[in-house]
This record gives structure tokens, C-alpha cells and sequence, in this order.
């Protein structure tokens, strides 16, 4: 299946490269007009609150890539429940939370629900199990909050989209897979989730993009995460621009790699179905 | 092979599917011949334990056919089943269709699965076609690919439902003299088709199913040669017409 029209790849390379040229151009135009003194020095004395506020974006990044796998699971666990009253829990939970603004579920989820005595006291110990918990227990705290926040709000769309991949694979693959001999988990480990997966791989890159994007908001309760560092270099220099540029700059350095693997999946699979 | 059933009924909401049908006879090859619709496929899910009676009950070389899912799943595994179309796995090569069972189900180590799977791919004309994904394949030898891993295992049974429905004319006679070899090998077989001419050459024990019942049931010499009801002799007039 190809649509687009091709020509000689030289030719092609030639327009591609003159386009990318020419926004750019355009770009740097605007940006020239701008003042650039003090900047460059400024950004040198505050590379190091920047550099690690990209490593804590990492972290939670990652930890949320992890943990969404590990909600989206029991989620898809709990739709496909024999008792009802967990399916309805479970349509409800994800349909609430994924109808909530982010911003709302991390203001709620961590002033009101994980800061109550209780929960804190719980959550303290379990992240001290997890070797989380350093010298300083408030950041901690606050990091292991967010990641368990996010990893709630990304778990509850990675449920729906492997819902309709689970629910796209044709009955007679069902009937064929139970028809050789295997045993229901069999049937999903061997014949539905591989070919579910392939068919989300898109819809799933998108979601961890996302995930990665939206873990700048965990700055409002006070992870000191990239955009939350780079909001206090800006606080403290007035510095916009140059705040916000490496900003996005070190966003894409994390979600570009994520992208450019689900293509290169999407890629190997492809040969791999079709002829 | 011997196979009772009393009856036995299946019920899809308010359609009757299989409605009471009763029979019992012994066969090496039984064939289901019948208007479409008829309960041909209905009845042989039931025989390969791929679904379960509303009420009466089956039974084949002695096994209770009944709701327990350990029970149906054992039967599964000893036996074959082969449907129209999709039987294969599109994301697993024509081999690894093979093998993938025969290791995770029946227990075969890799090698020993390999060197099966590499033999029953070869003896249907398949084996330079082992590493193709199924969608590499035509219909003809997707459904040869099917019958492979169907027979791969061993099975007691081997349970076709219309295996060459979704075929062409010239597809259709490859697969047919496959299922022939293998009813002549000693290969136990209950198959549903609409190649009458196949039927009767192949079949020991003819069962001719309409509106969820057996209507006639017996050797194809006496169904086919000397068909008692009316209803099997229409059908058959109408169906052999231009064969």
C-alpha cells in the first residue's frame, strides 16, 4: 500500500531538505529579532538544576511507563472479569479517570487522598520498600506520588486502547486457537495479545509520548522535574525564551527515541504479516 | 469410531440449531451432508468439543461430551479440528503453526516438534513453503497448512467442518485428495461438505442433517443409491444435478 506519488530519491531528498530549510529559516529569523544578552551565561549557571530536572523527568518518565503497564493490566484483568460488579468497577474507574483533567487528578490525588494520614503513613513505608524513599522524604514522597498518579491517568487510556486491539481479533481466531488444544491463557498468550498488539502499536507509541509530556505537570505539587526547573530559572532571570527552548529541546530527546522505536516495531511487524 | 447421540439440542436463542437430533452408528469415516444452515456445523463443534448441548447428550469412543470445560479441553487435544477458513495463526509462520501446539500443548520438546511439523508439511507439498507467513500462502495451501497442523499431534479424531467451502474448483481437488489419502491411511474423520461426488467416494457412513435433525443416515450406497426419505432424495436431485 503506497499512496504518495515518488519520484527520483535524490530529487525527493532535495524538496525534503529545502522545506526543513526553509521553516527553519523562518525561525530563526523571529528568534534573531530577539535579545539574546546575559542568556547564554545565565544558562550555564543553571545547566546543572536543569540537567537534573531532565534525569528526574526521566525517572518518572519511565517509572510511569512501567506502572501504567502494570495498571492498564489488572485493568484489562478486571473488563474481562466473570463477575460483573468488577467489570461495571472497572468501566467506571477508567471512564472517570479518563474523563478527569490531569491537573485535577494530581492536585486531588496528592493533597487531598495520598497526603491523609493514613494513606502517607502506608505510602511511606511501601516506598522505603521500594528503596525510593532517600534522605530527603518529602521529594521522595512527592516523586513516588507522581509517578503513581500518572501511571493511574496513562494506565486508564492504555486500558481502552487494548481493549478495542483485544476485541478486534476475529472470533474464528478464538475458535482455532481453542480448537488445537490451548487452555484459555494460552489462547491469549500465544494467538490474541501478540496479534493485539501489533495492531495497537500506534495508538500505545502515542499514549507513551504523552505519558512523558504530561509528567511536566507533576511541577503543580512540587516534583522538581524538568519544566519544574525550568519555571524557576525563568522566575529567577525572566529569561522566556531561553528557558523554554531547551525545554522543548529535552522533551523531544525523550520522546523522539520512543517514537522512532514504535516505528521501527510497526516496521519488523509488517514484514512480518505481510507479504 | 462410535458415536451416540440422544436428543441432542442446541439452542441459539429462539433458533433451534440442533433440534433433538438422535444417532448412534460406528464409522471410520462418517460424512454430513445437508442443506446449509442445517446443523451440520453445529453438530460437528459439539463433536469436536468446541461447544455444548443446550440439553440431551453425546457421546464418542466412550466420552461424555458434557459441560466440563477439563473434560472438553482434554478431548480437544486428542483430536483435530479443521474449519472453512482462518484456521492458521497470521502472525506465526506455516512451521511455527505447527510446532507451537505440539510444544505447548502435547509437550514436545523444540526438536521433536521441528522434525514432526518438517514431515507433515513435506508429505503435503509443503515444505519449501514451512517459513512462509500464512498470508504468503493461497487458500489451497493455507487450508493443506491447516490439515498439517490438524494431524501434526496424532489426533483419534480428525473433525472437518466444509474444509473446502472457501475454495476454488482446482484448490478444492488438492485439499480433497489429501482427506482421501488420509481416510485410506486409517485416519478416523467425521467431515461436513457439499462435494457429494467426495462423499460418497470416501465416506463409510453417510448422515444427512436438515432442520437440526438427522434425516437419513447410513452407508452412501443405500443414501446415496437408494435414498428412503423424500427430503434426501429432492436434495440430492437438486445438488448432483450438473455433476
Amino acid at each position: 500500500m503506497n499512496a504518495s506519488k515518488t519520484g527520483h530519491p535524490a530529487v525527493e531528498l532535495t524538496a525534503a531538505l529545502l522545506l526543513t530549510a526553509s521553516v527553519c529559516a523562518g525561525f530563526w529569523t523571529i528568534f534573531s529579532q530577539l535579545e539574546w544578552t546575559r542568556s547564554s551565561a545565565a544558562l550555564w549557571k543553571y545547566r546543572e538544576s536543569l540537567m537534573q530536572g531532565w534525569w528526574v523527568s526521566l525517572v518518572v518518565s519511565a517509572g510511569a511507563l512501567i506502572g501504567s503497564c502494570l495498571v492498564a493490566a489488572a485493568l484489562v484483568a478486571g473488563q474481562r472479569s466473570g463477575l460483573r460488579a468488577v467489570r461495571w468497577f472497572t468501566q467506571g474507574f477508567v471512564e472517570v479517570v479518563r474523563g478527569m483533567p490531569l491537573l485535577s487528578l494530581v492536585l486531588i490525588g496528592y493533597y487531598v487522598v495520598l497526603n491523609n494520614r493514613t494513606v502517607s503513613d502506608l505510602l511511606s513505608r511501601l516506598s522505603g520498600l521500594l528503596g525510593l524513599a532517600g534522605t530527603d522524604y518529602d521529594l521522595a514522597g512527592k516523586l513516588f506520588a507522581g509517578i503513581l498518579l500518572l501511571s493511574i491517568f496513562t494506565g486508564a487510556y492504555l486500558t481502552e486502547i487494548l481493549r478495542g486491539g483485544l476485541d478486534s481479533i476475529p472470533l474464528a481466531q478464538l475458535d482455532s486457537a481453542r480448537a488445537v488444544g490451548f487452555s484459555r491463557g494460552q489462547v491469549m498468550r500465544y494467538v490474541v495479545f501478540p496479534q493485539a498488539l501489533r495492531r495497537v502499536l500506534p495508538a500505545l507509541a502515542g499514549q507513551f509520548v504523552s505519558l512523558v509530556k504530561d509528567s511536566s505537570l507533576l511541577c503543580v505539587i512540587g516534583v522538581n522535574e524538568f519544566t519544574y526547573q525550568a519555571r524557576a530559572f525563568y522566575a529567577a532571570t525572566y529569561l522566556g525564551v531561553e528557558a523554554f527552548l531547551p525545554l522543548a529541546a529535552g522533551y523531544l530527546l525523550l520522546t523522539l527515541p520512543i517514537a522512532a522505536f514504535a516505528h521501527w516495531l510497526e516496521r519488523r511487524f509488517k514484514a512480518a504479516t505481510a507479504g | 469410531m462410535k458415536l451416540q447421540a440422544d436428543s441432542l439440542t442446541r439452542t441459539y436463542g429462539t433458533l433451534h440449531a440442533l433440534d433433538a437430533l438422535t444417532l448412534s452408528l460406528e464409522a471410520r469415516v462418517l460424512v454430513l451432508i445437508g442443506p446449509s444452515g442445517g446443523g451440520k456445523s453445529t453438530f460437528l463443534r459439539l463433536c469436536g468439543g468446541l461447544d455444548e448441548a443446550t440439553s440431551g447428550s453425546l457421546e464418542i469412543n466412550g466420552t461424555p461430551l458434557g459441560h466440563d470445560p477439563a473434560t472438553l479441553q482434554a478431548w480437544r487435544r486428542r483430536n483435530g479440528f479443521l474449519f472453512q477458513q482462518f484456521n492458521l495463526f497470521p502472525h506465526l509462520t506455516a512451521l511455527r503453526n505447527i510446532t507451537l501446539p505440539l510444544e505447548k500443548v502435547h509437550g514436545r520438546s523444540p526438536a521433536a516438534a521441528q522434525k514432526t511439523a518438517r514431515q507433515c508439511l513435506d508429505r503435503f507439498g509443503l515444505l519449501a513453503h514451512a517459513d512462509k507467513l500464512p498470508a504468503q500462502l493461497s487458500g489451497g495451501q493455507q487450508q493443506r497448512a491447516g490439515l498439517a497442523r490438524a494431524i501434526a499431534p496424532g489426533p483419534e479424531i480428525l473433525l472437518l467442518d466444509e474444509p473446502t467451502s472457501a475454495l476454488d474448483p482446482e484448490m478444492t481437488a488438492e485439499v480433497l485428495e489429501l482427506i482421501q489419502e488420509l481416510a485410506a491411511a486409517g485416519q478416523h474423520i467425521i467431515l461436513s461438505t457439499h462435494e457429494m461426488g467426495f462423499a460418497r467416494a470416501v465416506a463409510d457412513q453417510v448422515a444427512l442433517i436438515a432442520a437440526g435433525k438427522i434425516l437419513e443416515s447410513g452407508p452412501p450406497s443405500s443414501v446415496f443409491g437408494a435414498p428412503r426419505e423424500e427430503f434426501t432424495q429432492r436434495f440430492l436431485a437438486k445438488v448432483m444435478r450438473f455433476s
